[in-house]
């Protein structure tokens, strides 16, 4: 209770002593905090509309010509012989007539002097979800594009594979700003307790003297690296927050977003972000005591 | 309560400041240390609370070898020893009362009683109006006291003052004095290093005369 009571007083007198490091230091961590977690929360919700995507994949496999029972049989067969399937669907060229009227609806009156049968017929393959990952799907499409009587394998190529590089992308960033996050908290927590320690020295010499504990020392500093570490990564995801909750309310209605369907962190994954800021504004505030309290 | 057995000094490269000191003294006496400047009476007091470690010998304070403890046994053992040193080691930044009252903030004493003891020992050196006052601003003799108030304020076993009266009167001198003497009456052992005669000059405790570093004389104690 008095320990409490005079750590507290400590901290206060450190803070009030350079609280325009300290303040700079806070917002340091804050900004690092807000950087990181802003391109990881485009990660996540990137990996999400993937997981989405991957539900909807489907290679459509077109055909010379429509298949009679026993051909379809055949390549069914060829089919699963490459891999597991989840679905098989043959698509007769009047089915797919069907669907290109559905799909055009109100304009269907353009494919009236059009025979029935003038588009191809195709084979609709679901992989399983277990096959995931672009150069599996690639293999995949490959082989459907060699079997007899195939013209041309369709799974949105282009697209996917520019989702799956930018995607890769963002995990270099999100990586890349993680480690901003460390050195910046480290560094610059470390460099605020070193000039509370510079400016003390007198004062830490004394209390030596007259018996202070180390614990007495010490506390104070950890405290601070710990209120540094929990205050700027809060006013980081709180901004973050802010900022996604301004873009929604700007960007609602028909568009990207709302086909993305973004999501803000988890509560799990906020306090995963600020439980680490401390930790790592802790061991900065410990390493410079080690290097510069000599006790 | 103190035990010096051939304790010797010699700060780098080679200043020899104390030579074969061998003296015991006892629980809650008080004990004089003299000698002209440059003696080693500094010497001998920051040998006692650990701010130097000796060269050669033993030292116990309180049975405890304190040149070789460490850490949070030394921090201990320096809670139960107030110094008041020669340059008095103030934070001049800091009124007198904060001054006084770090010696009892580092045993976490109740706030409240903090207060009430500062507010008593200023009171008792004629400091009263300097409570609030940076010991910055004040004259050589006033830190001097806020000094000795620090010493004693978290009432140590052992009180360490090195030359308590160089810049008092001769009334402030009593005042100081009076003070030393009730916390030796209330059980504390005191050790005063000093130039000063007249405030040992008809005491009927030991003094101890140093002469470059050595033990000239044992006057006076009990068997005076
Ligand atoms: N930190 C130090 N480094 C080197 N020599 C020192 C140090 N401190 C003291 N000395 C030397 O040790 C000797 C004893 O010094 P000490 O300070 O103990 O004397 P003193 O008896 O307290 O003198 P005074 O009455 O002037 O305070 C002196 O010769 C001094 O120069
Ligand atoms: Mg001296």
């Amino acid at each position: 209770m008095n320990f409490w009571f005079t750590v507290f007083r400590q901290v206060g007198r450190n803070i009030r002593q350079t609280w325009p490091s300290q303040l700079m230091t806070l917002l340091t961590v804050s900004l690092s905090v807000l950087i990181f977690a802003f391109f990881y929360l485009v990660y996540t919700n990137m990996l999400s509309v993937g997981t989405k995507l991957g539900d909807d994949l489907r290679l459509i496999v077109y055909l010379e010509e429509q298949p009679g029972p026993e051909m379809q049989e055949q390549l069914r067969r060829k089919i699963t012989n490459f891999d597991e399937v989840q679905e098989i669907r043959f698509i007769s060229k009047i089915e797919a007539y069907d669907r290109f009227v559905n799909q055009l609806s109100q304009n269907k009156d353009v494919l009236e002097d059009m025979p029935h049968d003038f588009l191809p017929a195709s084979i609709e393959v679901i992989p399983l979800k277990t096959l995931r990952g672009l150069t599996q799907i690639k293999l995949f499409s490959e082989y459907l594009a060699k079997l007899p009587g195939t013209i041309k394998v369709q799974y949105g190529q282009e697209w996917v594979e520019r989702f799956y590089s930018f995607t890769r992308l963002l995990s270099i960033i999100v990586l890349l700003s993680g480690n901003l996050l460390i050195l910046t908290t480290v560094f610059m927590v470390a460099y605020t307790i070193r000039l509370t320690i510079m400016g003390r020295q007198a004062e830490l010499e004394l209390l030596k003297l007259v018996g202070a504990t180390n614990n007495y020392i010490r506390t104070p500093f950890l405290l601070e690296g710990l209120l540094q570490g929990l205050l700027g990564s809060t006013f980081g995801l709180l901004s973050l927050y802010l900022l996604f909750d301004w873009i929604k309310v700007q960007f609602s209605g028909p568009g990207l977003l709302t086909l993305f369907n973004f999501t803000f962190f988890p509560y799990s994954a906020s306090f995963t972000i600020i439980g680490v800021s401390i930790l790592l504004c802790t061991v900065g505030s410990f390493t410079s005591m080690q290097k510069f309290l000599r006790i | 309560m103190i035990e010096l057995i051939k304790v010797s000094k010699t700060y780098p490269p080679d200043v020899t400041a104390l030579t074969d000191i061998s003296v015991t003294i006892g629980r809650g006496e008080m004990f004089f240390l003299i000698g002209m400047s440059g003696a080693g009476k500094t010497t001998l007091l920051k040998l006692l609370c650990s701010m130097e470690t000796p060269t050669n010998g033993l030292i116990e304070v309180t049975g405890k070898p304190i040149h070789k403890l460490k850490g949070t046994a030394l921090a201990r053992l320096r809670q139960k020893i107030g110094v008041a040193y020669q340059d008095f080691k103030l934070l001049t930044d800091r009124t007198a009362a904060e001054n006084i009252a770090i010696s009892m903030e580092v045993s976490y004493k109740k706030p409240q009683i903090i207060r009430k003891r500062v507010v008593d020992l200023l009171e008792q050196l004629d400091l009263s109006d300097k409570h609030n006052t940076i010991t910055g601003e004040l004259s050589r003799g006033e830190q001097q006291r806020v000094t000795l108030a620090r010493a004693v304020a978290n009432s140590p076993a052992l009180i360490l003052v090195d030359e308590p009266t160089g810049n008092l009167d001769a009334t402030t001198t009593e005042r100081v004095m009076k003070l030393l003497n009730k916390c030796n009456s209330s059980g504390a052992t005191i050790v005063i290093a000093t130039h000063d005669d007249s405030i040992y000059r008809d005491t009927t405790h030991r003094v101890m005369e140093l002469r470059k570093g050595r033990i000239h004389a044992v006057n006076g104690g009990m068997n005076a």
